[in-house]
């Protein structure tokens, strides 16, 4: 009893050095510098406009990092992200103009692509037992097999006005997906840091054998997660085709690797047990930020992905020695 | 007598929240054991993690044969001549024996490659000074039993030339039989003139080895360091728990009700061979036998961790299947791991995600986890079991060895279940708190809770159980009732009966 109000009023004074002790703190801090430093370099950057050309761009890979943070905090990983985008969007392009299939309709056969496509990599690992990394990677070639046969490397273009809506859009002043993607975020967040289901994703990061053994679902809850990972890419996909206007096989090839960067940097352990929401829009927002204000800065495009690379390892550091005082 | 090898001055050390040491002063001598005790929590592995150099202090000296020295960090102190075992061990099980106790100081030839022969060749000798010649230095250590490894431990530390050797709770988890070999091998050490500091919960050890008592409460020193011939058992608890208590075990006599449990030839792969016994509401019963008999392995089985193959399990007269946890709990059956580390525990998650982890489905609304609810329950066990933690938030792995155990116990217990398995529930816990968990076995059976405890002390299992079953070799060899159940007939019964003829030690070897 007494150690306990000992370390209530010793708490009190530290709240805001403790807060920004957490990585989310770090990497707002992070964040601020590198808004100002863009801005000083470049006055196109710091523009309302630009700033919400910028969420177009970004909120695909949003969408595929909030399924992705809660799979690497379970202890897993899925590469095959970009693969279930492209495949996805392949098939709504081909069961709209080929099989004629109404535009709507189209749209649930790319939302169900991506959840079978999830479904199958969720079955491999929780049931099957494949290692995530040895499955999703299988997987990675496998859908993109698929986009590429499936299209057979044809284009589907020639979308009505309408569809454009989705991809670009706006609501009031907003682009239609980024207020898509706000509403994801936060029931993410609310799903991964107030729900049991969430509590069961940490439990099993942490000690699976421990979860099991406490009677959680592991097969299930993995399950879940990959197959949530599938209809997120599935849902990037529409966003994406409406974006772009074109259905492409070789879609976001490569695109996994920015979805795991924002989630590391955003503090989610590679290992499982730890991570946020938060935490993962922050890391994504850094590189987004980092790539456009580079880009307007006149830096050449290889070159932004070193700075980006630094900036990962920057983060990492900063936090550890924060960490550790 | 010797002067002191080392010595502690005024040594303090915090963690947030915590006053983990308050001007701790203790010494020790060449050739003497010294025993540190305290209470969970009391700061005793803090304050030898200071003496390796695991962790700093925020304040106080340290001395080292009168000089003042400091200790950066662990390998620092391995050539200082300090080695520690810790409360866990900590070796590679995949690596050979020889390799484990020379891991990170090989011996190697001038152009740094590591020579197998020499290093094989000296763990060969430093295994027979401890005369465990039996051990194989080119085996792995998987597979080990827990006394041979941590045999290699003690081995790994000589090989350090430690002049002080650091015990944190050695005989937790050994059977008699390697407690005796581990005596053994201290007293040995001790007449070579190294310097043992020696942590335990067990009270009649002190006794048996040590020459020196100091106790820890709360971080302070209670009194000062005595001759173990100026002191007993009731004064030394009395000094730990600041009370004085009565720790003989509660056990109230009690009225068996009808039958919630009952397994019929159960068979799971070899360990669990036609196994068939009934448990009763209201009553304890003791699951004895000798380390390898099967016993957390009949557990397991029983918890769904690996289905029984064969045989049937009747939950109140129903036939049931119990296929995983999730089954056995739906059914109303708990089990408290043995290993709290591997199976119990989300060791970087905080105490309250801990404790409701097996019952978080009924605290949602909606799916949403109902905070209040949470804390509530979670203050309801902390008090219950007196977990010392400076705040429910406090992440698992920063509480003391027994108060995790704690932790896993106060989880099951908040799931209320009808049968209730206990695996070694006692393990690392002090002896106030020992008990206190007795008291609350005891409440439990008196309110119908049937409960089935695994213990490898023969005390803890005489004294607590209405009934006792006795395991050998995968299978239930003998049953006894409370008034039957004496050391002697409970021993020869794990034994089997030829080899009571064989083995003299036969009161000594049972777990
Ligand atoms: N790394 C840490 N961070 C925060 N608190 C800690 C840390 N290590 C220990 N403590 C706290 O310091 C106190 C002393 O712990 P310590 O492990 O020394 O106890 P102990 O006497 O060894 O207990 P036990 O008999 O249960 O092993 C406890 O309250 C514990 O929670
Ligand atoms: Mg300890």
């Amino acid at each position: 009893m007494t150690t306990e109000t000992r370390a209530a009023t010793s708490a009190q004074p530290s709240r805001l050095l403790s807060a920004l002790r957490t990585q989310e703190g770090v990497l707002f801090l992070v964040l601020v510098v590198i808004v100002i430093v863009l801005s000083l370099l470049s006055d196109r950057f710091l523009t309302v406009n630009n700033l919400l050309n910028q969420t177009r761009l970004f909120t695909e890979t949003a969408l595929l990092a909030l399924p992705m943070t809660l799979i690497i905090i379970s202890g897993g990983i899925d590469l095959s992200v970009g693969s279930m985008l492209a495949w996805s969007a392949v098939m709504l392009g081909f069961s709209w103009q080929l099989l004629g299939l109404p535009l709507p309709l189209a749209v649930v056969v790319c939302l169900l692509t991506g959840a079978i496509g999830g479904a199958i990599n969720g079955a491999l690992i929780a049931y099957v037992r494949v290692p995530p990394l040895i499955a999703t990677l299988a997987t990675l070639a496998i859908y993109r097999g698929f986009s590429f046969g499936i299209s057979q490397a044809r284009s589907a273009r020639g979308f009505p006005e309408e569809f454009a809506f989705w991809g670009q859009g706006q609501v009031g002043p907003f682009p239609t997906q980024f207020l898509i993607l706000v509403v994801l975020i936060v029931a993410m967040h609310l799903l991964l840091a107030r729900t049991g289901f969430g509590r069961w994703v940490y439990a099993i990061g942490n000690n699976e054998l421990a979860a099991r053994y406490s009677g959680i679902p592991v097969e299930r809850v993995k399950f879940t997660l990959y197959t949530l990972s599938g209809l997120m890419a599935g849902l990037a996909a529409f966003i994406f085709t409406s974006r772009v206007t074109t259905t492409r096989a070789d879609a976001a090839t490569g695109l996994e690797l920015d979805v795991i960067a924002a989630v590391v940097l955003g503090g989610t352990s590679i290992f499982g047990g730890s991570g946020s929401i938060i935490g993962t829009m922050l890391g994504l927002v850094i590189i987004t930020l980092l790539r456009n204000g580079l880009l307007l800065t006149g830096v050449k495009g290889d070159a932004t992905f070193m700075v980006i690379g630094l900036v990962l390892i920057a983060a990492v550091l900063i936090n550890n020695l924060v960490r550790r005082r | 007598m010797a002067p002191p090898i080392i010595e502690l001055r005024e040594i303090s050390k915090s963690f947030p929240g915590v006053q983990a040491l308050d001007r701790v002063s203790f010494e020790v001598r060449e050739g003497e054991v010294h025993a540190l005790l305290g209470e969970n929590g009391a700061g005793k592995s803090t304050l030898i993690k200071i003496l390796t150099g695991a962790h700093q202090p925020d304040s106080g000296t340290i001395l080292l044969r009168g000089q003042p020295i400091t200790i950066p960090d662990t390998r620092h102190g391995l050539k200082l001549g300090i080695a520690a075992i810790y409360q866990e061990l900590s070796l590679y099980p995949d690596l050979s024996v020889a390799e484990n106790i020379f891991m990170g100081h090989q011996p190697s030839n001038r152009f740094g490659v590591v020579s197998w022969r020499q290093m094989q060749q000296r763990a060969r000798a430093i295994l027979h000074e401890l005369d465990a010649d039996d051990l194989d230095v080119s085996r792995p250590v998987r597979g080990l039993s827990v006394g041979n490894q941590q045999r290699v431990e003690i081995a790994k530390a000589l090989s350090h030339d430690a002049r002080i050797l650091i015990m944190d709770e050695p005989t937790a988890a050994l059977t008699q039989h390697d407690v005796d070999r581990l005596f053994e091998i201290v007293r040995r050490l001790r007449a070579r003139g190294v310097a043992i500091i020696y942590i335990t919960h067990r009270l009649e050890e002190v006794f048996l080895l040590a020459d020196r008592v100091t106790v820890l409460r709360d971080g302070r020193v209670v009194g000062e360091t005595m001759h173990v011939s100026q002191t007993n058992q009731a004064e030394l608890v009395r000094m730990m728990v600041g009370r004085t208590l009565d720790t003989f075990f509660p056990k109230d006599a009690a009225e068996p009700g009808e039958v919630v449990l009952e397994a019929r030839n159960l068979s799971y792969g070899r360990t669990t061979r036609n196994v068939s016994f009934v448990l009763r509401r209201g009553e304890i019963v003791g699951l004895a036998g000798l380390v390898g008999a099967g016993r957390s392995e009949l557990a397991q089985v029983l918890f769904g961790i690996t289905p029984a193959e064969s045989g049937e399990i009747r939950v109140e007269g129903k036939p049931v299947r119990i296929r995983n946890p999730r089954e056995a709990m739906a059914l109303g059956i708990a089990y408290v791991p043995e290993d709290r580390k591997l199976q119990g525990l989300l060791l970087r998650m905080n105490v309250r995600e801990n404790t409701t982890l097996a019952v978080l489905r009924q605290l949602l609304r909606y799916g949403f986890v109902d905070d209040a609810a949470e804390m509530r329950l979670t203050q309801e066990y902390v008090d219950r079991l007196q977990i010392r933690t400076p705040s429910q938030m406090q992440q698992v792995a920063n509480l003391s060895g027994g108060n995790q155990q704690k932790v896993v116990l106060a989880k099951w217990l908040a799931a209320k279940p009808k049968v209730l398995i206990l695996d070694e529930p006692t393990r690392g816990i002090d002896v106030g708190a020992k008990a206190e968990i007795h008291r609350l076995m005891n409440t439990l059976a008196q309110q119908g809770m049937a409960i089935l405890m695994i213990s490898s002390e023969l005390p803890e299992v005489l004294g607590m159980s209405d009934r006792v079953l006795v395991m050998r070799q995968g299978t239930i060899v003998a049953e006894f009732d409370r008034a039957h159940a004496t050391q002697e007939a409970v021993i020869a019964a794990a034994m089997g009966a030829d080899a009571l003829h064989t083995t003299p030690a036969a009161s000594t070897t049972l777990t």
